[in-house]
């Protein structure tokens, strides 16, 4: 990258501040950190970071109001950090418009992981899509509407393939069920998560060597689901 | 009427009738005794007359007490005065020796009259205090053992109104349960205030009051004596009954407060154990005295790494086991597929089931069941987790589930050693390990997190010995608020 990728961190941890500005600045990017929602929003206002890493807590604001704040006027990725066992809060997040999220306590591997992917991202939104998504044996042509498996084509109906192309377009980052179902299905069948099972599970054995141990199409427990391509 | 109170007095008669009556009877005795006397008097010498006179006295005395006898004594000593005392028909008396044979009869008669009434009226007494000790045994032996108020208020009513036999009794308690026991039951009290009320006081004071209604009789002092004493037996009790429960409820919190304590030194104990670890690890290597070959180093890191997995782990667990107990943990229910919970379970736990062969067998066509993704992940990431820990390296984990009753039954089954009858319940239990907890790592609150989460979607958790191995086992309701498993979206396979 030709340059510096800027990273806002809005957390009130300050061990957890100091560990990521040491890691992140090592990793050559460049970083600002923010105790709460506030200046948070004055930093991003300010820097126009090209990623923003939100925790949810904050003493000041909720992360899911910044979240909305952010979403006003900018469309630079965010990662949500949460605590374990809020599902409801990453799912309000997500659909507030943050971009990813990753559990406390989490691995940096996996959080550089998800940096990487949001920027990707970001730049595939700015510099326009590629028509082609190749995850392991999976070739998916959005364009043309064509999925073939080592070769050999794979027969979708239109819902499948809707929802196949709805995951490609944004592989690697989480989708939410109801981001999903309102995608695919319309405003009215949001809440009809049993229909995403079902079609899950049909798309996964058309798919999916071992469906019951998929690579591609993955679960994210009571948020939604991710899907996994090579780049 | 007369003899419908049980405890009868002497010397204190309830109804004036009742007096008149046997004064009258008294007058009637002596006028009898005067007549047949008076009809004989040719064949009797008059110390003989004062002698037979003396009979009636005695009479009156020992049948209707003191008073009567009193009366007789004076009647008799006028009518052989009169009678048989010359000059005959007048009061007047001739002869000196007359008049000591009459002051003679009058002092033999009054003190007959007088001994006599005594030894009734102590009998009776004797009697009525008998009777009163009886009544209050047996209330003492109604009242032991009695520990609930409402009872404790209802059997002093009871007894009371079975010996006092008035209208209307009744106990209002005034602090705590408002309870009002009446008897008669069933019938409304009567609209005046009532002519006695007696406050049931027991060592800490005033509980209530006994309230009493018998408008035709008075009560005598004895009678209030002994409602009093009712009454205080039954504030003692009650005291009594309050004690207990004060006792009990201590008892339970004290039992509660050993419980944390427990809990609070185990978690203490499986918390410092992996900081233990991390500690040891972190400090050996920042340490400038130890050069650390690379394959140490990433041995130490790795341990860093798994222990503070654990930790989280832990803390996880712990959350889960309080909201378990206070009941906050609310399933968020959606139709779900087994297979695809079972699938994350498994791809989350590769590393973990590595030494094991694992083999699942879900039907293709089990319906789908309405549960809490999350949780339920959770349940069979412990079950396997706890298969893992004690079933042989090598040996097979099975995972199947089948539609029963309306349920739907998922058993997760290993090769391990079987567990003795009596622990398979209480492996539900927190902290509790058949083997010693050094040997095996974990937080022992695994299983009770399992059973919390099953039983909070409304399902059933047990164990059991297979022939060769042990099982868990779950149900789960098919239906969820009544509904049946989803419509199949309309385009369905339509490709």
């Amino acid at each position: 990258m030709s340059h510096q990728p800027h990273i806002l961190v809005i957390d009130d941890e300050p061990q957890i501040l100091r560990a990521l500005r040491t890691i992140l600045t090592e990793k050559q990017f460049r970083v600002t950190t923010a105790r709460g929602g506030e200046e948070g929003l004055t930093h991003a206002a300010a820097d126009a970071p090209d990623i923003v890493i939100l925790d949810l807590g904050l003493p000041d604001m909720d992360g899911i109001t910044v979240c909305a704040r952010l979403r006003e006027w900018t469309q630079c990725p965010i990662i949500v950090l949460s605590v374990r066992d809020s599902e409801r809060d990453k799912v309000a997040a997500l659909d507030k418009g943050a971009d990813d999220y990753l559990t406390k306590p989490f691995g940096i591997e996996e959080l550089l992981a998800r940096v990487r992917v949001a920027l990707r991202h970001s730049a595939r939104a700015k510099g326009g899509q590629t028509n082609l998504v190749r995850a392991g044996a999976l070739t998916i042509d959005l364009a043309w509407h064509v999925v073939t498996r080592e070769g050999d084509e794979v027969k979708l109906t239109a819902t499948e393939f809707n929802l196949l192309a709805y995951l490609a377009a944004n592989r690697g980052r989480v989708l939410t069920h109801r981001s999903i179902l309102i995608h695919v299905w319309g405003e009215a069948d949001a809440e009809h998560t049993e229909y995403l099972r079902v079609y899950m599970r049909q798309l996964r054995k058309k798919l999916e060597a071992d469906p019951n141990l998929p690579q591609h199409i993955l679960t994210e427990p009571g948020v939604g689901y991710r899907f996994i391509a090579d780049d | 009427m007369a003899n419908r109170r049980v405890i009868i007095i002497p010397m204190h008669f309830r109804s004036a009738t009742l007096v008149l009556t046997r004064y009258l009877l008294t007058s009637g005795l002596v006028a009898l005794s005067t007549l047949i006397l008076f009809f004989m008097r040719d064949v009797l010498t008059t110390p003989l007359v004062a002698l037979l006179y003396l009979m009636p006295v005695g009479l009156t005395t020992a049948i209707w007490g003191l008073g009567p006898g009193i009366m007789s004594a004076f009647l008799a000593f006028i009518g052989f005065n009169y009678f048989f005392i010359q000059p005959y028909y007048t009061l007047a008396v001739r002869h000196t020796s007359d008049v000591f044979m009459l002051l003679v009869f009058f002092i033999v008669a009054v003190v007959i009259s007088q001994l006599v009434g005594r030894a009734k009226s102590g009998l009776a007494t004797a009697m009525a205090r008998e009777r009163e000790a009886t009544q209050l045994y047996e209330l003492s032996t109604a009242l032991a053992g009695l520990h609930d108020e409402r009872l404790i208020v209802r059997t002093v009513v009871e007894q009371a109104q079975a010996v006092f036999q008035g209208e209307r009794i009744e106990i209002g308690l005034a602090d705590g349960q408002q309870i009002t026991v009446s008897f008669p039951p069933d019938l409304p009290n009567p609209t005046r205030q009532p002519e006695l009320t007696i406050p049931l006081q027991a060592t800490r004071g005033d509980m209530g009051e006994m309230r009493l209604w018998c408008s035709d009789l008075p009560i005598s002092v004895s009678e209030k004596r002994l409602l009093q004493t009712f009454a205080s037996q039954g504030a003692l009790a009650l005291e009594r009954a309050r004690l207990a429960e004060v006792e009990a409820r201590a008892k339970v919190l004290e039992e509660s407060d050993q419980l944390k304590s427990a809990l609070l030194s185990s978690v203490s104990h499986e918390l410092r154990t992996p900081l233990a670890t991390i500690k040891a690890a972190a400090t050996s290597l920042r340490s400038s005295e130890v050069s650390w070959a690379s394959s140490a180093r990433s041995d130490l890191l790795a341990a860093i790494d798994d222990e503070a997995d654990h930790l989280n782990l832990l803390v996880g667990n712990l959350l889960d086991m309080s909201r378990i107990e206070s009941g906050a943990l609310k399933p968020q229910r959606q139709w779900n597929i087994l297979s695809e919970i079972v699938g994350s379970v498994l791809a989350r736990m590769q590393h973990l089931t590595m030494q094991h062969r694992l083999e699942i067998d879900l039907p293709e066509d089990l319906p789908l069941v309405p549960v809490d993704y999350v949780q339920i992940e959770q349940v069979l990431t412990n079950l396997i987790s706890n298969s893992v820990k004690y079933a042989p390296e090598g040996t097979v984990i099975q995972i199947c589930a089948l539609v029963e009753d309306g349920s739907v039954r998922i058993q997760v089954s290993n090769q391990g050693p079987p567990v003795p009858v009596e622990h398979l319940e209480r492996i539900f239990e927190k902290f509790y390990r058949i083997t010693n907890s050094d040997r095996v790592t974990g937080t022992g609150l695994g299983l009770s997190i399992c059973k919390g989460i099953i039983q909070a979607h409304g399902g059933r958790i047990w164990a059991e010995n297979l022939p060769s191995g042990f099982a868990f086992n779950i149900t789960l309701p098919q239906v969820w608020e009544e509904a049946s498993p989803l419509q199949l979206p309309p385009d369905w396979e339509s490709a």
